[in-house]
């Protein structure tokens, strides 16, 4: 163990600023509950708002729900994903348990791999969470669609694209209060 | 190995694939019953009536804008409604006298061939709250709901025609479907020759189809539609849409004409619903529903 920080620090070149951990990634500190339901109940509400007419929306409350139930897996799972994915149906009029269907799908596809999500960076994450939003979308309106008799496009696949390119965004934004309290406590450690 | 499956266990409670399965079936579970039949429509209404403060609150920065808005335009608005008011208000003096004649006439063929007086039916101003997202259907929700006294069946009509027919209420909403909206049908007739027809929703870009014509109907592009007054629900009378074409097949022998509606419900914010008596369209349903299993 000596000998390889040894290396690390002779590779990096002398100096007091080559002796900083070889991982240099943050510690993800846990997000306090009362952030974490603002913010799910925050976006549930801007949904409520007509700006989702549009086709390709992204659907920022699954995309919370889906960043959440990896970080806070304890908190946030499928049930809340369910439970949000109702309200939704019944704001929309459509029928009921379509979107409850595709959320609980999200919540479980990420939930299934956070293991492996959690060893990447937010870049890598989204290109995994990109396969979970086109199933779980395209499950909900086949069975949609099968039930109404018409296929209405692929709109919902931009949609799913939106949402994976938001991800790191999102990272950055729901990660921000974690930091912070990091920053605060940097000089105790 | 049995360390940790007992660990699993108190760790995680159900594993994610059994929360997955008992949730994935409820959901197709809802979806087919809510498809088939109206047995959720009581937990529907329940879920609304809790998320209708949420939805107002949402929408109050909208309305509130829309309001200052409003007040910033009034002066230029009420020139232009002004202007548009005084000619239609020229035509209608027009119209009035002639209609007076009109329904003096009519009143006394009426008296004569002993036909019931028609009603003049009560209707209820509403206001768009928001449109719902759905791929599916086209609706509206409307900010007044069974305390107003709109009941499911009701028609909406704006100063087009009819817009639609009220499918959903709670205490304080109430859901529209429109005229273009597959699940929508309108008993029509066509102004021109008395023809009467019905008129389907869900044609493509939000056209209505008239569906089981015979090969020779008399019908032609250019047609208006209005309701026929079939069926109690819509009143008769109301313009509804006009035929744009007719397509007819030879080999079938029937024909199916495309009709524009003639109403705009994405141009207005304010309707009217038309207080009719649903009951009685219930009753009369009931009865021929009856009549038809004695036949």
């Amino acid at each position: 163990m000596a000998r390889r920080v040894k290396v690390e620090v002779a590779r990096k070149g002398a100096g007091l600023s080559s002796l900083e951990p070889i991982d240099a990634s943050p510690f993800r500190m846990a997000a306090s509950p009362g952030f974490l339901w603002f913010t799910v109940v925050a976006f549930w509400m801007f949904s409520l708002l007509p700006w989702r007419t549009w086709d390709p929306a992204p659907d920022l409350l699954l995309l919370v729900i889906a960043y959440w139930s990896l970080n806070e897996p304890r908190r946030v799972g499928m049930v809340t994903a369910f439970f949000f994915g109702i309200l939704m149906d019944v704001h929309d009029g459509g029928l009921l348990g379509v979107q409850a269907l595709s959320y609980t799908l999200v919540a479980y596809g990420t939930l299934k791999l956070s293991r492996r999500l959690q060893r990447f960076n937010s870049v890598v994450q989204c290109l995994h969470m990109l396969p979970v939003f086109v199933v779980a979308k395209s499950a909900s309106r086949l069975i949609e669609g099968w039930l109404a008799g018409e296929w209405l496009g692929w709109g919902w696949f931009w949609s799913a694209i939106l949402m994976a390119l938001l991800w790191p965004l999102l990272d950055v934004v729901l990660q921000m209060p974690q930091r912070r309290h990091e920053e605060g406590d940097g000089g105790a450690v | 190995m049995q360390e940790n499956g007992s660990l699993k266990l108190f760790k995680h409670g159900p594993t994610i694939e059994a929360r997955l399965v008992v949730l994935g079936f409820l959901a197709l579970a809802l979806l087919l019953v809510d498809a088939r039949w109206s047995t959720l429509e009581p937990v529907r209404q329940g879920i609304s009536i809790a998320l209708y403060p949420f939805q107002r609150v949402m929408l109050a920065p909208r309305d509130g804008i829309e309001r200052v808005k409003g007040w910033v335009d009034a002066a230029n608005e009420l020139r232009i409604e002004k202007e548009a008011l005084q000619h239609q208000r020229i035509e209608l003096a027009q119209m009035a006298t002639h209609a007076a004649q009109l329904a003096a006439e009519n009143e006394q063929l009426r008296r004569l061939l002993n036909v019931p007086d028609t009603v003049t039916q009560p209707a209820i101003a509403v206001e768009v709250l928001f449109e719902p997202t759905s791929a599916f259907n086209h609706h509206l929700v409307f900010n007044k709901g069974s305390n107003s006294g709109i009941r499911p069946g009701m028609p909406v009509i704006d100063e087009g025609g009819v817009v639609g027919q009220i499918v959903r209420v709670t205490p304080f909403t109430s859901e529209a479907a429109l005229v273009n909206d597959d699940k929508l049908s309108v008993p029509v007739q066509v102004l021109r020759n008395g023809l009467r027809l019905i008129a389907f929703g869900g044609g493509a870009d939000g056209k209505m189809e008239v569906r089981y014509l015979t090969a020779g109907a008399d019908i032609q592009p250019g047609d208006e539609l209005v309701t026929s007054g079939i069926g109690v629900l819509f009143p008769a009378g109301l313009p509804v849409a006009r035929v744009d074409s007719v397509h007819r097949d030879s080999a079938t022998g029937f024909a199916m004409a495309l009709a524009t509606p003639l109403a705009h419900p994405e141009r207005h914010r304010h309707f009217l619903v038309l207080q009719v008596d649903v009951d009685a369209a219930h009753r009369l349903e009931e009865a021929l529903g009856a009549q038809g299993e004695l036949l």
